[in-house]
């Protein structure tokens, strides 16, 4: 419990959780505040933020609340950051442990195609995927994905590499437990603590790659995003820059949240790692 | 006829451009129910000679004779199961488990692994197992990490037996614990052998160690066997250079043990 404690001393980290949580707030109270589909017309064309109190924050150029539209695009947000992030550090992580713990060929073809992977730029891969296989939410949490899961590859192999020399390992071996129960059972577990050390910056990275994606009109046409609005309001950014502006301002504020709540986790499991 | 035997074991390392053999042409035999030491100065290639006779690593030369059977030609399931028979327990009984692991569940992967009792069984089995080296039942629940090191080692042994093997290795199996539970551990590792005929090879630089539990030692230096024989008559009148130099070494050497019957370790 102390380990809780010494998070809560952490004003940053406090900071990260509380943004979350409103975040999550928002996306869970979604359709209840705002039933029905954010993306019909609730009032006047371009209604600027502070006007009306029934649209708090105003419509969009075509009269959409644009409340409504932030609460549901928290949703698609954190559907996808998270989807995104999990599979590529469950990808990454049983890619890593199989190259460090078989060693030789198996090793070497892995490493070549995380290689190449890496050696072209994420957010241009998640493009090509998307633009190829077609805008939808699971096709852009794949796409996300697959431009993501190298970094926690390479820690994981890094990991399994200095863990599969343990005496533990070997007594495994000796016991006569197969080589694939060894590194899931065994290593894996053991070489998860820095993979997920990079959780944070992987979320973070996946919203924004989301909002990218749907900035440039290939996210899922069929819900509201972020990224989508920020585009939208694009076209009036002159005489309505609060379009732009409000989501933006969300975006930052979501990425800025899971990073600080990530990095206080991460300080104060490994302070608690060391002491112990 | 033996247990197991190696002859001519070779297994080189490539250290800085140029090769060095660690095991150089070794050759012993175990017979079953007996203790072989095999002591000699650090970086002789005690443990590689371990590691080789447990398949954890491939000689560059030389052959493994297990059970009747030619060790190094088993692969995949075949070795598998045959490593039931053929056991370890590691110096360093922290390191030697997975640090996420509960004293049950160390117990319970090679009964599990070899198919030696049902899953409903199994509790009691590591009940029994953990009596049978002198731990308490409720020990099962306990995180590996949570019990004392001697406790530890016993529990490695609860694992090394639970498949009922005819060989464990010790590789420097009590030097890492204190000389009281050392004494307790050598004695309970006499009486298993007593109980159920297992043969050891009994890795140590302790020669007080050897001379107390050793029927038979071979002494390595620099890879290569520099003499063997009968364990006391080796350690009392070694003819080698290097046995000489370790005798010398040594602390002082209780040479009564094994006349008087008692089994236990003693030495100042
Ligand atoms: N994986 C390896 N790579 C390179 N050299 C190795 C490797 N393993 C062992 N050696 C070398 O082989 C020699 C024998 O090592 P080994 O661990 O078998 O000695 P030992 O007799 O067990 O020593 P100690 O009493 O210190 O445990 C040493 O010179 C060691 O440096
Ligand atoms: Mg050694």
């Amino acid at each position: 419990m102390s380990g809780l404690r010494r998070f809560l001393h952490t004003p940053e980290a406090v900071a990260g959780v509380v943004i979350l949580a409103a975040l999550f707030a928002m996306a869970l109270s979604a359709s209840l505040l705002f039933p029905g589909d954010p993306q019909s017309i609730a009032g006047p064309a371009l209604l600027p933020p502070f006007q009306d109190w029934s649209l708090p924050l105003g419509t969009d150029r075509l009269g959409r609340n644009v409340l409504a539209e932030l609460f549901h695009g928290a949703r698609t947000s954190l559907a996808v950051g998270l989807a995104a992030a999990a599979a590529a550090l469950a990808v990454g992580a049983v890619i890593g442990t199989l190259a460090g713990f078989a060693g030789g060929l198996i090793d070497e073809v892995l490493m070549r195609i995380t290689d190449a992977f890496q050696t072209v730029p994420g957010f241009l891969l998640a493009l090509a995927f998307v633009s190829v296989v077609g805008p939808s939410l699971g096709v852009v949490v794949v796409a996300i994905a697959l431009s993501t899961w190298t970094g926690p590859a390479r820690v994981a192999r890094a990991e399994v590499l200095s863990i599969r020399e343990r005496d533990y390992v070997a007594g495994a071996r000796v016991i006569g437990m197969h080589p694939l129960a060894i590194a899931f059972r065994e290593v894996l577990p053991n070489a998860l603590p820095p993979v997920l050390a990079l959780s944070s910056v992987i979320v973070a990275a996946a919203i924004l790659t989301e909002a990218a994606l749907s900035f440039l009109g290939l996210g899922d046409p069929n819900r509201v995003t972020w990224g989508g609005m920020i585009a939208e309001g694009r076209t009036v950014l002159r005489t309505a820059p609060f379009l732009s502006i409000v989501p933006g301002i969300a975006l930052v504020l979501t990425v800025l949240g899971v990073y600080l709540a990530g990095e206080g986790i991460v300080e104060t499991t490994a302070v608690k790692r060391g002491l112990s | 006829m033996s247990l197991l035997t190696a002859s001519n074991l070779t297994k080189r390392y490539s250290r800085g451009g140029k090769t060095v053999a660690a095991v150089d042409d070794v050759s012993f035999a175990i017979a079953p129910g007996e203790t072989l030491a095999l002591a000699g100065p650090s970086g002789s290639g005690k443990s590689t000679v371990a590691r080789l006779v447990l398949r954890l690593i491939e000689p560059d030369g030389g052959g493994i004779v297990f059970e009747g059977d030619d060790f190094l030609a088993l692969g995949g399931t075949a070795l598998r199961t045959r490593r039931a028979r053929l056991q370890m327990v590691f110096q360093d009984p922290l390191a030697a488990f997975n640090p996420r692991a509960t004293v049950a569940r160390v117990l319970d992967d090679p009964l599990r692994i070899h198919g030696i009792a049902p899953r409903t069984e199994r509790p009691r089995r590591i009940a029994q197992l953990l009596e049978r080296v002198g731990l308490a039942a409720a020990l099962a629940q306990r995180a590996i990490h949570e019990i004392s090191g001697g406790q530890r080692q016993r529990v490695a042994i609860a694992r090394a037996i639970a498949t009922k093997p005819s060989l464990i290795v010790l590789d420097e199996a009590v030097s890492a614990l204190d000389v009281s539970v050392r004494g307790q551990i050598l004695e309970l590792l006499l009486d298993l052998q007593r109980e159920q005929k297992i043969a050891y090879l009994f890795i140590s630089h302790d020669l007080g160690v050897v001379r107390a539990i050793a029927h038979r030692i071979v002494l390595l230096d620099a890879g290569r066997i520099a003499e063997s024989g009968d364990a006391r008559a080796v350690i009392d009148a070694p003819r080698s250079a290097i046995g000489k130099a370790l005798v010398a070494a040594a602390p002082r050497l209780d040479r009564n043990i094994r006349q008087d019957g008692s089994s236990t370790a003693r030495q100042s």
